[in-house]
């Protein structure tokens, strides 16, 4: 028998003390703040531009959990009042869902220093803006003459390039109501696409996944597709042919919103995080490549590349009440899978 | 080689019983299982059995939702469909690799095992990203295809069923492979020359000697392949794209999108039993074979 065993009362305690620590959540230092945080490019983001900022600032360290909004949302109700991480990050439709599940905490803008540097109304009792993001039309330049309009996306030239996706993200479910509009639907009825769609169905390029769509733009497997400025920006970034076209009836704007969740273990810090995320040095630099992070401080020039000239304009953008598509979504799901499915 | 001699090769020795002690070594694995897995699966088909997302109306309507369309039919049969597509592909490219790997010297065995073991140390999204590029209206197949003149426009092989077995076959690869290598690896070397020695030909020896030997280690290939493609929800859903739906691309929509946990219940249940009934069909399969074997 081998001479080097270890005593089984001490490998019992020892395990139990590992698992003990594994599940324990990441914030224990005093001076951290957790926060949710979409994978990607805003892991990045954050990780290279708020993280130091907010250290330097407060001396408080960033813990983040990469998670999208969906993920964080269904997370938060499974955990029922002990959620893992202090700060949400969503975007309008899973908000809602948020609001309506009583998943935030109650959010007093007033601690926030540089509230008064967003546009009116971006930072309420429930969370604070912290990005926007426009969607419109992507596609290649080389290739393609620019789209004008979202009807054009189901004609020649456009068609047979054209790479799509469903309901699952808020940029597909937006662009798609915006298709169905154009086509004579409504914010709520989007029964024009579905029409439109099985007539092109067999001459579009591709249905993708949403996180698969950037690579497949990349590798040449569709040339046009809805999409937003950040995306546009990242893919140029890497030498990609991509330009960004607002349709005529206007790109669509919504807004990334943070919020504290209900239960959060470090409630003072998040409002400092918060405070630092909106201020003007933070998000200049997130506007900057390789992030192109939309910002909400008007403190900040616009970058030339975004299709506005002021957050202001934004006000002219298409925008939608997520109250009401959020009951009819998983009846659009559905019927997306089975009108498109082979 | 008797028949009992070979029963008790194929069964892997003679099982000892457990003393007390090493039971208790057992207990830690048998409490997480428990905790993890028992516990979860059945609040999951406590979940399912809710009839609205709110979880607060004990009922079956889910399961009659979904067992009542045709559409979750046709998803559930193309799930184990896709699932047997890959098991025969990966079959008929890792059977001869596995035999030219028994009769390859240890220099090349070593090479051939890393080259097997290969698609394991990457990560699935990087394995799954190279087949885009692989795979795409301007990737390599296609402009070999457009450079050779075989076609006048780039095929179609991204987002379609055959595109998605073929990444499969590869991705899922190392699973057949591995438990077929340990098999022929341990079989003796005299039963093939004693067959050439009576006069079968090469192909009857590899037909009635090798291929029903190493039918263990074939028979949990096939499963763990079929298990792992199932439920490939990565590559099913980047390769395959949004138009081939299955089970797992229905359990993330409904439990993360939609948010309907009682459906997503439903589904991913659906999926265990399927992957479980196609378990049970390649045991079935695989030990009728055996039966063959020692009569």
């Amino acid at each position: 028998m081998a001479p080097h065993s270890i005593g089984r009362r001490a490998f019992t305690i020892g395990a139990a003390a590992a698992s003990g620590l594994a599940l324990t959540r990441p914030a224990w230092a005093k001076g951290s703040v957790t926060s949710a945080i979409y994978p990607g490019s805003w892991d990045e983001a954050y990780r290279g531009i708020v993280a130091p900022a907010l250290k330097r600032a407060h001396d408080i360290d960033l813990e983040m959990q990469p998670l999208f909004a969906v993920d964080q949302i269904a997370k938060a109700k499974a955990a029922r009042g002990a959620p893992t991480f202090d700060v949400f990050v969503l975007d309008p439709g899973p908000r809602v869902t948020g609001i309506n599940d009583g998943l935030f905490e109650t959010f007093d803008p007033t601690k926030l220093g540089n509230a008064g540097k967003l546009p009116a109304g971006l930072a309420d009792d429930k969370g604070t803006t912290v990005a926007a993001q426009v969607v419109g039309i992507g596609y290649n330049p080389k290739k393609l003459p620019a789209p004008r309009a979202w009807t054009d996306l189901f004609k020649e030239p456009f068609v047979s390039r054209l790479g799509l996706t469903g309901f699952q993200t808020t940029f597909g479910t937006v662009s798609i109501i915006e298709i169905a509009k154009a086509f004579g639907g409504s914010e709520t009825n989007v029964e024009p696409f579905f029409t439109e769609i099985k007539k092109v169905l067999p001459q579009i390029a591709g249905i993708g996944a949403p996180a698969g769509m950037p690579g497949l733009f990349q590798q040449g497997q569709f040339d046009v597709m809805y999409t937003n400025t950040q995306t546009v920006g990242t893919l140029r970034g890497r030498g990609v042919d991509i330009e960004f076209a607002s349709p005529e009836s206007g790109a669509i704007a919504f807004f990334t919103t943070m919020h504290l969740a209900k239960g959060a273990a470090e409630p003072a810090n998040a409002y400092k995080y918060l405070d630092t995320v909106i201020g003007k040095d933070v998000q200049e630099a997130l506007m900057k490549a390789p992030y192109f992070l939309v910002p909400v401080n008007r403190d900040v020039p616009l970058d030339p590349s975004l299709p506005m000239k002021s957050l202001d304009e934004m006000s002219k953008f298409v925008r939608h009440d997520w109250s009401k598509i959020n009951p009819l979504r998983a009846s659009w799901i559905e019927r997306f899978n089975k009108e498109v499915a082979k | 080689m008797t028949p009992a001699a070979a029963r008790a090769g194929c069964s892997g020795g003679t099982r000892l019983p457990l003393r007390p002690a090493e039971w208790q070594l057992v207990l830690p694995l048998a409490l997480a299982f428990v905790a993890f897995f028992a516990g979860p699966l059945l609040i999951l088909a406590v979940v399912s059995a809710f009839d609205n997302e709110q979880i607060t109306t004990v009922g079956f309507a889910m399961w009659t939702k979904f067992l009542g369309d045709p559409f979750y039919w046709k998803v559930i049969g193309d799930t184990v469909k896709l699932g047997f597509l890959t098991v025969g592909a990966t079959l008929l490219v890792g059977y001869p690799l596995a035999l030219v790997y028994i009769a390859s010297g240890p220099w090349m065995q070593r090479v051939l095992i890393f080259v097997v073991i290969l698609p394991l140390l990457t990560s699935v999204v990087v394995r799954t990203f190279a087949w885009i590029v692989i795979l795409g209206r301007e990737g390599v197949i296609n402009h070999v295809v457009l450079w050779l003149g075989f076609a006048p426009a780039p095929l179609r092989l991204l987002q379609t069923e055959l595109g998605l077995v073929i990444a499969l076959t590869q991705i899922e690869m190392p699973l057949m492979l591995l438990p077929l290598l340990s098999v022929l690896g341990r079989i003796d070397p005299n039963l093939r020359d004693a067959s050439a020695a009576l006069g079968a030909s090469k192909w009857r020896t590899l037909f009635q000697v090798t291929l029903p030997l190493s039918l263990p280690g074939l028979i949990a290939g096939c499963i763990l392949v079929f298990a792992s493609s199932t439920t490939a929800f990565i590559s099913q859903s980047i390769i395959g794209g949004n138009r081939l739906v299955y089970l797992p691309l229905l359990i993330w929509q409904q439990s993360l999108v939609v948010y309907n946990w009682p459906l997503a219940s439903v589904a991913a249940l659906t999926l265990l039993l399927s992957v479980s009934a196609g378990i049970v069909a390649l045991t079935l399969f695989g030990r009728r074979g055996m039966r063959h074997l020692h009569v």
